[in-house]
Order: structure tokens, then sequence, then C-alpha cells
């Protein structure tokens, strides 16, 4: 399947509840609505055609105005690759946790929770991942946040 | 009913690490035990938590090569050959061929490199001197190759965007073959240490068993993935630099328990010495570095990009918005999904059975706390 065939196939299959997004620079990017996250996630796995049962990635992203999650997903057997990512409201972000359809994403959610602040519904064990035990400085990969003794240069 | 049986029994919590040798790194487990027996496991990372993603969003595209150097020390030819390669898919970037030859045979020596380590330090762990010895050896060669051609022995800074840092000296090619006549023996004398080695083999086989659908749902990929019976590598599977172009074999076995996994990667050893004579057979003259401007600006987009390193799947997802520095940077490590699943195949063994899961499936920390 190229990725003309791809975009389309999903397309179909989703209808209006995912769009293709115009940054994806290899394989397509698209957009799934918020609410809609674990349904997708469970169909694209169970669907023959797609078979995307390696979840390669989870990456948060604060891109200063909104945040996003954003899934990288592969097909062992079928050969497909893609990504998705979803955009949380802006105050009190969440989104569901894809842990029943990947198991694998147990670590990535967590990291997404603790990095970036964003509420992972349904995770088993949301406790500190990587910060230091006793952490108390908010969420460090927030576009607005700097380490205390971090001095910004000016921008010329 | 004699005094011993009236005993209570009841579940117990041990520490293992941070600073236990075995863990590679700094990682501490959380172990609960009844009696000898593992009933689960819990991994503590963090301890090697270096924000290398946050440092990435203030550098620029060429100041992040030596930050991916320290993402994952074994191996630093294919992290920094990961990140280089998502930066070309960004900008569409072509590559002179030169350059591309001298990538393959720097990665498939790094390859070799790292599992050289492995090697060593999981005999090590079991108890035996000897392999160490070996496995250093040999490595010590490679790395000689390395500062040869960059001047590093650990991180190499070498693959660039847009080609490599600097043409290979006059004397690497005849050195490299050098290495390559002597090596298939001296693998031969590592499978002599260890393949038969009773001692080894009873406490390897089927301990820490991994089955296919399990390793796949739970992202394991890699030498692990393919001891488990799937056959899948991005070299081949998701081509990427000129992989296409070599013939070499892709090894799986079936049982994917420990002595599995010990097996792909001495076979995977052979397969890369096959690679890098290939390339050196082929090296073609000719420029080392696309013309990358001073002042890079990839143009705006996000990818994410895949390579097979010795521990798996390596992943960069990166965020460009146009300017000199990229927004954001998230690297994906074999190691992090290899760490997850170990308490899924340990629960059940006894202590010493985890030390040789965690050598086997070859977890280094770095990898895993960024």
């Amino acid at each position: 399947m190229d990725r003309e065939q791809l975009i389309k196939y999903i397309q179909d299959k989703f209808p209006g509840k995912v769009t293709l997004l115009d940054c994806g620079r290899v394989e397509p990017f698209f957009k799934v609505e918020l609410g809609f996250l674990k349904e997708f996630c469970q169909a694209i796995r169970d669907d023959t055609t797609l078979g995307m049962d390696y979840l390669c990635n989870i990456a948060g992203v604060d891109s200063g105005e909104h945040y996003e999650v954003v899934y990288s997903v592969a097909s062992v057997k079928n050969k497909i690759r893609f990504d998705f990512k979803i955009f949380p409201e802006r105050e009190n972000p969440a989104i569901d946790s894809v842990i029943d359809v990947w198991p694998g994403a147990n670590w990535y959610e967590r990291e997404v929770w603790e990095l970036y602040g964003i509420n992972i519904t349904g995770h088993p064990s949301l406790k500190r991942f990587l910060l230091p035990d006793d952490w108390n400085q908010g969420h460090p990969m927030r576009k607005n946040w700097d380490a205390p003794d971090f001095v910004r240069m000016p921008e010329n | 009913m004699s005094e011993i049986d009236k005993l209570q029994t009841e579940e117990f919590v041990l520490n293992m690490g941070p600073h236990h040798p075995s863990t590679h790194g700094v990682c501490r487990f959380v172990l609960k035990m009844e009696g000898e027996v593992i009933k689960d496991v819990e991994p503590v990372v963090g301890y090697l938590h270096r924000a290398l993603e946050k440092i990435c969003e203030n550098r620029t595209y060429a100041q992040i090569i030596p930050v991916t150097d320290r993402f994952e020390y074994c191996t630093s030819m294919s992290c920094n050959m990961a990140f280089a390669l998502a930066v070309e898919k960004l900008a569409a970037m072509e590559i002179p061929e030169r350059a591309q030859y001298l990538r393959i045979i720097m990665l498939e020596l790094n390859r070799i490199a790292s599992h050289l380590i492995w090697f060593g330090t999981t005999a090590l762990d079991l108890g035996a001197i000897t392999p160490f010895l070996y496995g250093f050896r040999e490595r010590e060669f490679i790395l000689d190759l390395f500062e040869m051609t960059c001047g590093q022995r650990l991180t190499y800074n070498y693959i660039r965007v847009g080609g490599v840092a600097r043409d290979i000296p006059t004397q690497f090619v005849p050195k490299c073959r050098e290495f390559l006549n002597i090596f298939d023996a001296c693998v031969d004398d590592y499978e002599r240490l260890l393949t038969e080695n009773v001692i080894f083999v009873v406490r390897n086989k089927n301990v820490g068993v991994l089955p296919p659908e399990k390793a796949i749902a739970w992202g394991v990929s890699g030498p692990a993935l393919r001891a488990s019976g799937v056959k899948h590598d991005l070299r081949r599977d998701d081509p990427y630099c000129i992989y296409d172009r070599f013939d070499f074999e892709i090894p799986t076995c079936q049982n994917g328990d420990c002595y599995d996994r010990y097996i792909i990667r001495i076979k995977e050893m052979r397969e890369s010495a096959k690679i890098v004579r290939q390339a050196l057979d082929k090296l073609p003259e000719g420029e080392t570095r696309a013309k990358v401007k001073m002042v890079f600006k990839p143009p705006a987009g996000e990818v994410y990009s895949r390579i097979e390193n010795s521990r798996g799947e390596m992943g960069m997802y990166v965020i460009s918005d146009g300017s000199t520095k990229p927004v954001r940077v998230k690297m994906r490590g074999g190691s992090y999904n290899q760490l997850q699943v170990i308490p899924e195949i340990t629960r059940g063994h006894k202590i010493a059975d985890l030390v040789a899961i965690m050598a086997s499936m070859d977890v280094i920390m770095p990898e895993v706390d960024r």
C-alpha cells in the first residue's frame, strides 16, 4: 500500500473523525478527534488490511499555543507506517490511555503525563518516572518552563 | 509437625540496585519476592535523566549531533545517523555516494562493537570473566578505527546532516580489512567459549521466554524480537540509507528465550562483518558531504524516522518550524521497550534469572532515561 492508497483507505474508513495534515514529510500525518482516540487505535489494530500492531513512539509536544500528543504506529506484518496526533485542550489537558490496545504504551504515557502535565485517563500507574521523587517544579517540557538557574540568551 | 513447618511465610520486598553491576547503567528494581521466586518486578528509572530532549530544543541542528552521541553511547554512530536521517528527510537532501558507503561501514562496525560489549558483559553477569576480555580485545580494534577517522573513541560526532564529517584516512581501509580477516575466527572463539558451555546453556535456556505476539504488542524490537521468531529488521523492511544494495541474512530463532537472544547477536556480528566487507569493496571516490548552509534551516514539517541499531528500533521524531532550532526532538530507543517488558517475562523466575534476562535484553540505561 503506497502513501496515496493509505491516505484514501483511512479517510474512507473513518469519515469526519480523521483529517489529513500537511505537516508529514515522509509518512502521512493524520489528526484524530480527541474523544475518538481509543476507538481509532482499536480499529486500526484490528483491521486486517492495516494491522497496526506495533506502537513505535508516543511523543508529547508543546508548540507554544497548544499541546499535541503524537503517535507513530507501524505494522510488522503489512509493513505500513504512519503517524497521527491529537490536540488535548489547553486548560486541564487530558487524553485516553491506549494501554489496552498496545501495552507498550504504558511508559510513553507516563512520560507524557510527567513532562507535559497531560492527564492520561485510564492509566493504571501514573507516578513519578524520569524526574526525582520529590520533584515539585511543574512540567519541564512545557515551552514556558525554564530551569531555575537558566538564563535565556537575548534573541540577537 | 516440626517447628520449621509451623513458620509462617510471607511476601517481602527486595531492592536491587540502583548501583547493581548487572543493571548496565543505573537502574533499580523493586522485587516482590516469595522465598527465592520473583512474584513481581517494578523497574525504577530516571537516575540518568539528563533532559536531552529539552536541551535539543535550545540548540541548532548542528549542535544537536553531539547531544545525540550521549543518547546511547554504545552505538553513538547510529544515534548521529538517526538524527541526521530525520533532518535529511525534512530537508529532502541528496547525500553523496561515498558518504553513504562510509555511513554503512561506520554503522555496521559500531553494531559489532556494541554487540561485543553485550557479549562481554552478559558473560560477566553470569559469572564468566574470559569472554569479557575477548570481546573487549576485538572492540579495541574497532575503536582504533574510529579514533583514526574522527578522533574519538566513544562519542563520535561523525555522521552529520548531509554526509559525514570528514573522509577516512588512507590507512583505514587496509586496517579495516585486517580486522575483518581475523574477525570471523574471533567469533568462532567466542562461540567455543559460550555456545555449548553447560553452565551458560542451563542459565539461559527457557529463561525469560517472550512469545512473538507479546513481543510485538510491547514494542520490543531488534535482536530480542527476532529471537522470538519475528523476521523484522528495518534494514530490510523499511530500508534507509543504501541497505537495499547489500546482501546479508536476517537471522531468526524460535523460542524467544535468553539463549536465542544470545545466538541471534552472535549471528548478527557475522552478518555485519559481511556488510562491511561488501561496502569496502564498493566504496566509490568522491565528495563526503553535501553542501549544507552555515545557517541551516530545514523547511517546516514533522518526521518520525527510524533505523535499526544494535538494540532495535531507534527513532527520532523531529518537528521543524523553519527556524534554526527544532521545536521538538523526541528520541526513542529500543531499550525503553525492552526494559518495559522485563516484568512480564520475569515473574516466576529467580533473582539470578533476572540478571540473565536483563543481560540478554541488552538494556542500556542512558537510552531509557535520556
